[in-house]
């Protein structure tokens, strides 16, 4: 079944046609060609998919395509600004190590957007707590910890 | 050596802007334009001869471009000891056996095609224990051998252990089990194929071996009667390797003949669930240990002998005794040592490469059984090890030269840092305890093949941008960032002025692979070398160069270099007179004017770097690295007595590395190391029932979450090696070598139980405290 | 192919009759993290998911009027873990659903599909059943309710008939002196299917020594969350020391269905319901005070 849906994706407003059975992480990786969220296992388990729907942070590999119709979607292609100033979160990622291989990284800075969204200082336990679903094989999850801290107090200073 | 620019610090990796923007594009994003997608149909039964298979209803299915079992294609044969073809005809002998594949326009129309095959079987008898199949009438994996034991002699000796053994005041003696585990790099495998009308083949893979690959796929061609085709190897970035890719895969064989049927370029993709079955693992071990030490605790000898489940087909796994033999060998001086390893092949599934390559396994069973010996002789374990560290200027049971050895220092670090000595003599605190472990690996790069080369070539453009073309590989490491720091500071430039390439056979030279942590020492020296070629190039064009300048007020300058090369030297893209500093041309405006004339140059420099060290002889003795890595782990535990559960509440990482290029990506190669470890020793498992996976997701198979802290210490040990580039030897691996026999240890100090097999889950700890009762 | 048509009422009464319509080839989804990942593994083949997340009943309300707490089934576990009414006066179920899954699963998995899923291991419905929940039904024959842990009656299965969504959970009043704890047994700290699940709420008399009433839930110790009614009746009456846990725990252990799994050993399970029950039961006393 194919149905038209409208959102708003990274600011843009999108108005397209989707088959009704597609997740979200297909409609942008497969359909929009939007390739900078990843599919790690495609079942939920891994957050590489993270992707922000009305600010929280979801897997968009089991997410319904159809469930954005009306709704605002941000991916990590959304974040730097069209300048091409890096977000806080991904000049700290860049800057502390946070980044080995790079392909937990899109999932993992949009869950730690939706974090420091909602939660402008959190402490170690809550960056770990927020991060637990996102999993990460070459960085041992230390550096990251400590880039998310770093733009949380970078955030709060601005 | 001058004033050092950005090496020893902490520059960010070059492409971590790319990746945290998602514009990196791997495997998994990348298209060809009129790309088909591959599936792969495999085997039903671990053990199985093929009867029928009918590919009819497959064929016929809209989108479906081609079918092909063994029979519609030449045979393809690959692995160490080329004892299975790409797809398999007659038999199966495991569950990840390639009984047919599909090309389609789609992944679904592709899985759709896979799932109306029908494949006839009939079901023999499996063996899936090394030690079963190494009986008399055990089913035969491959019938043409005798025996599933395979002929490949794996045996050290050095001195007399027999003797020793009867001249030890102490001896010590267990045995060890270590299970699959697997890689799970977050990016699937993944590869596409694609012949062009001269049917010359490009591969685009994420591979940690494009040169050795490119000879793989060259001998394929040749199978399939395309003598004189050439094969290109690019890589896209590559989502992890950890080992996972230092072979080349059968789906790999089968995508390339499946865009030679279509004449189209062909991708398969793996899906999560196929990276956890269809995966080559760990080498599991069976291991038999024992060690002896005189009355004042020098180890006097080292028996080991291994049983290793060679699984179905041979692979990497099957060459782990190698390496396992380097800590055997050459961790802590043991002057008579005995090693014997047996792969059997059996149903299961089968081993390559995993960050370690061997030397985890084996050091598990060393250093859990030393700390049992140093219990046996009343020695203190720290200061165990301290009598027996290796040295500098030694040279090894395995021939192995001792250069730069900071094992003593890493052994005081963490003794320091864990204060072993106050909490050994003080008051023992309920459920909690210390240990450490040791390890040793080559630093230095590895003589596996017989060549450990690799190529560099540097060339600067008008502006003073530098190129580097090197073979290395960067898997997530950061290669290509401390190559370019290198490179810029041998130079004179920034990093940010140089610009890496390293993913295309066909632009960059040649480079054995990404393994054995050797890519910082190899690669690195490589670079270094071709720099300083280029160096010297700019110094000679720059030498007497006299600059005609105005100022802003229109006044004429001139600025006159020294004549002498060797007063010269290039810092922040400006060449400057050693005697006056002050004294500085341009770099950009030297290289145009040199370009931009009659008879010009332009800069360029080549070097193939290949460390002198020696292939392992017929006695498997030899100086295998330039260099070795040595570290020490320490971890402090606490143990909940009554659920089993271990809680690290401290693990402090020692390494010597030599020198640390880039301190920020070599604390990020330890803290992902040590959480690779300690899910190795605490919470990792591929189950496997009767040659089935029964965990392929991440639900079930335990790595470790953000959540499951490790406070993980580094501390960094430079002992400056003469060998290595800046005084750098690898980091790669050392990281998770010692992680699970450090674990063992602390626990053994918390509860006085030893647990012998990894993963020490809660319930082998209830049990052993419940057998201690 | 894995397809479906995705269809989305706007209210409760149109989301039954599109069901009834439909008949077994629809299934209803909330949150989407069970029935997603099933169809995708080709577990289910449905050819309509029904969505419930544009009602206009809502039903993720969280109300806590007069002693009795009502939550939605459409309240995702996100926000029981971030309400402060489930924090601070219902914390065994705070500190169940604060470790289901990961952030994003629990920002779109709703407690009621949860509880339709039935899995033995549910971490929602343990501390539901121990708290006494009932559990509020409405179909294409009507509303109708039932104690929750009635509504299971297998792994995967319960009494939900064809068509019918789980509209709330109702929390009776607690008495005084009441407190409550919830254990999730795991070998890694988080994204994980717990080995088991031990509940436990306790009411003291007014002494706060002598339990007047307990409740203890198992999950992942019988083929669907159970409450470990021989082991309670021990507790009841009794002044609470060592002896008497020790009691409950070794009777809830004798109690249970423990199973042998891939992911854990029945005689593990059981020696860690006789452990994790006393545990738990000491920490629901100090919240009792």
């Amino acid at each position: 079944m194919k149905q038209v849906i409208s959102f708003v994706l990274n600011g843009d407003r999108m108005e397209l046609e989707v088959e009704s059975h597609w997740t979200l992480l297909y409609l942008l990786r497969e359909h929009l060609e939007i390739t900078g969220t990843k599919p790690g296992c495609e079942s939920g388990e891994c957050g590489a998919c993270t992707v922000l729907v009305n600010g929280k942070a979801i897997n968009s590999c089991i997410f319904p395509a159809m469930e954005v119709h009306g709704a605002t979607v941000i991916t990590i292609e959304g974040l730097a600004k069209p300048s091409g100033e890096l977000h806080p979160l991904q000049k700290a990622f860049v800057e502390h190590g946070g980044v080995q291989c790079g392909f937990c990284t899109p999932g993992m800075i949009m869950a730690a957007k939706g974090l420091l969204d909602e939660n402008p200082n959190p402490t170690e336990d809550e960056i770990r707590h927020a991060l637990a679903g996102n999993i990460c094989r070459c960085t041992g999850y230390v550096q990251i910890i400590e880039a998310v801290m770093a733009a949380s107090r970078t955030a709060s200073q601005q | 050596m001058e004033a050092l620019g950005s090496v020893g610090k902490r520059v960010p990796k070059l492409d971590a802007a790319d990746k945290v923007t998602g514009r990196a594009v791997y495997i998994q994003d990348l298209k060809v334009p009129g790309m088909l997608y591959g599936k792969i149909l495999r085997s039903k039964y671990p053990h199985a001869r093929i009867i029928h298979i009918d590919t009819s209803k497959a064929k016929k299915l809209l989108g479906v471009r081609a079918v092909i079992t063994a029979e519609d294609v030449p045979e393809v044969r690959f692995g160490l000891m080329k004892d299975q073809p790409a797809l398999k005809g007659q038999k199966v002998r495991s569950y990840r056996d390639e009984v047919a594949a599909v090309a389609a326009i789609d992944p679904q129309i592709a899985e759709e095609a896979i799932s109306s095959i029908e494949v006839e079987y009939d079901s023999l008898p499996g063996v899936f224990n090394p030690e079963e199949a190494m009986k008399e009438g055990a089913p035969l994996v491959h019938e043409e051998n005798k025996s599933n034991v395979l002929k490949i002699p794996w045996k050290l000796v050095e001195g007399d252990v027999d003797q020793a053994r009867k001249d030890s005041a102490f001896v010590a003696e267990d045995s060890y089990d270590l299970t699959w585990v697997t890689h799970c790099c977050m990016g699937t495998e993944g590869v596409i194929a694609d012949f062009d009308l001269r049917n010359n083949l490009t591969v685009y893979r994420n591979t940690q071996i494009p040169y050795l690959a490119q000879r793989d796929f060259n001998d394929a061609l040749r199978a399939m009667g395309l003598k004189g085709s050439k094969s290109r190897v690019i890589k896209p970035t590559i989502a992890g390797g950890f080992g996972s890719k230092l072979d080349t895969y059968a789906f790999e064989y089968i995508a390339i003949l499946l865009a030679y049927v279509t004449r189209k370029p062909v991708k398969i993709l793996q899906t999560r669930e196929e990276e956890f079955r269809y995966t080559s693992t760990r080498q599991p071990a069976i291991v038999n240990i024992a060690q002896g030490c005189d009355q004042n605790g020098k180890l006097t000898f080292r028996d080991i002998s291994m049983t290793l489940d060679n699984g179905a087909y041979t692979s990497w796994g099957a060459t782990t005794p190698s390496v396992m033999m380097m800590p055997i060998s050459s961790l802590y001086k043991v002057p008579n040592v005995r090693y014997e390893a047996t792969c059997v092949y059996t149903n299961n599934t089968w081993s390559q490469a995993m960050r370690g390559y061997g030397n985890p396994q084996a050091t598990f069973a060393i250093e859990s059984n030393l700390d049992q010996l140093a219990l046996e002789a009343g020695i203190d374990p720290m200061e165990f090890r301290l009598i027996n560290a290796n040295e500098p200027g030694e040279i090894t049971p395995q021939r192995f030269k001792i250069t730069t050895c900071g094992l003593k220092e890493c052994i005081w670090e963490v003794g320091k840092r864990l204060e072993w000595e106050k909490r050994k003599k003080g008051a023992k605190i309920e459920g909690r305890g210390i240990g450490m472990a040791s390890l040793i690996h080559v630093g230095g790069g590895a003589r596996v093949y017989k060549s450990d080369g690799c190529g560099t070539i540097v060339k600067v453009d008008d502006f003073g941008t530098v190129s580097v073309f090197t073979g290395a590989t960067d898997i997530g490491q950061g290669a290509e960032t401390v190559i370019a720091q290198m490179v810029a500071d041998e130079i004179g430039v920034m990093p940010e002025d140089v610009t890496i390439i390293d993913n295309d056979t066909d632009v960059c030279p040649w480079d054995v692979g990404v393994h054995a942590s050797r890519t910082t020492f190899v690669a690195g020296n490589s670079a270094l070398m071709a720099a300083r070629k280029v160096k010297e190039q700019i110094l000679k064009i720059s030498a007497g160069y006299v600059d005609r300048w105005k100022d802003k007020e229109g006044n004429r300058h001139e600025t006159k270099l020294d004549d002498d090369p060797a007063n010269l030297f290039v810092r922040d893209r400006m060449i400057c007179s050693a005697t006056d500093p002050e004294t500085k041309v341009s770099l950009g405006k030297i290289l145009r004017g040199a370009h931009y004339s009659q008879g010009g140059t332009m800069i360029m420099a080549e070097h193939f770097y290949d460390p002198d060290n020696e292939n392992l002889d017929r006695e498997f003795k030899g100086n295998l690295s330039k260099t070795y890595a040595y570290g020490t782990h320490g971890v402090e535990v606490e143990v909940d007595k009554e659920t089993g559960k271990v809680k690290i509440l401290k693990y402090i990482a020692a390494h010597d590395v030599g020198r640390a290029i880039n301190p920020m990506l070599l604390e990020g190669q330890i803290y992902g190391a040590a959480a690779m470890g300690t899910g190795y020793a605490l919470t990792e498992q591929l189950i496997l029932e009767e040659g089935k996976v029964m965990n392929a997701n991440f639900r079930d198979y335990k790595i470790l979450t953000a959540k499951d802290v490790i406070p993980v210490e580094p501390v960094i040990v430079e002992t400056m090696d003469q060998d290595g580039p800046y005084g750098a030897k690898g980091i790669g691996e050392p990281g998770c070598v010692p992680s699970a026999p450090a674990i063992a240890n602390a626990i053994y100090d918390a509860i006085g139980v030893r647990i012998k097999s990894l993963p020490i889950t809660p319930e082998k700890i209830v049990e052993a405290l419940r057998g201690k009762k | 192919m894995n397809t479906f048509d995705y269809l989305m009422p706007t209210s409760l009464d149109e989301a039954i009759s599109l069901c009834a319509s439909h008949g077994e080839e629809a299934l209803y989804v909330a949150g989407g993290t069970d029935v997603m990942v099933k169809v995708k593994e080709g577990k289910i083949s449905p050819q309509y998911l029904i969505s419930l997340r544009h009602l206009q009943e809502g039903l993720d309300h969280i109300e806590y009027k007069n002693g009795e707490l009502k939550i939605g089934a459409l309240a995702t576990h996100r926000m029981l873990e971030l309400s402060p009414v489930i924090r601070r006066d219902f914390p065994m179920l705070f500190d169940a659903v604060q470790n289901i899954g990961s952030v994003q699963i629990r920002n779109v998995a709703t407690i009621g599909g949860n509880i339709a899923n039935a899995v033995p291991s549910a971490d929602g419905a343990i501390p539901l059943i121990t708290l006494g929940a009932r559990v509020r039904i409405k179909g294409p024959r009507g509303e109708r309710s039932m104690a929750l842990e009635d509504l299971f009656v297998g792994p995967g299965q319960t009494l939900l008939e064809q068509g019918e969504i789980v509209l709330e959970f109702v929390i009776p009043e607690l008495p005084p002196h009441t407190g409550g704890a919830y254990w999730k047994h795991t070998r890694r700290a988080a994204m994980e299917l717990p080995l088991l699940g031990v509940a436990v709420l306790l009411s003291l008399d007014d002494d706060l020594q002598t339990c007047a009433e307990a409740r203890i839930g198992l999950g992942v110790l019988g083929p669907t969350p159970m409450r470990a009614k021989k082991a309670e009746a021990t507790l009841k009456g009794k002044r609470l020391d060592d002896e008497t846990l020790e009691e409950a725990g070794k009777a809830a252990a004798a109690e249970c269905k423990a199973r042998d799994s891939i992911r854990g050993k029945a005689w593990y399970r059981r020696e860690m319901v006789e452990v994790l029950v006393q545990r738990m039961a000491r920490l629901a006393m100090e919240r009792a005070q």
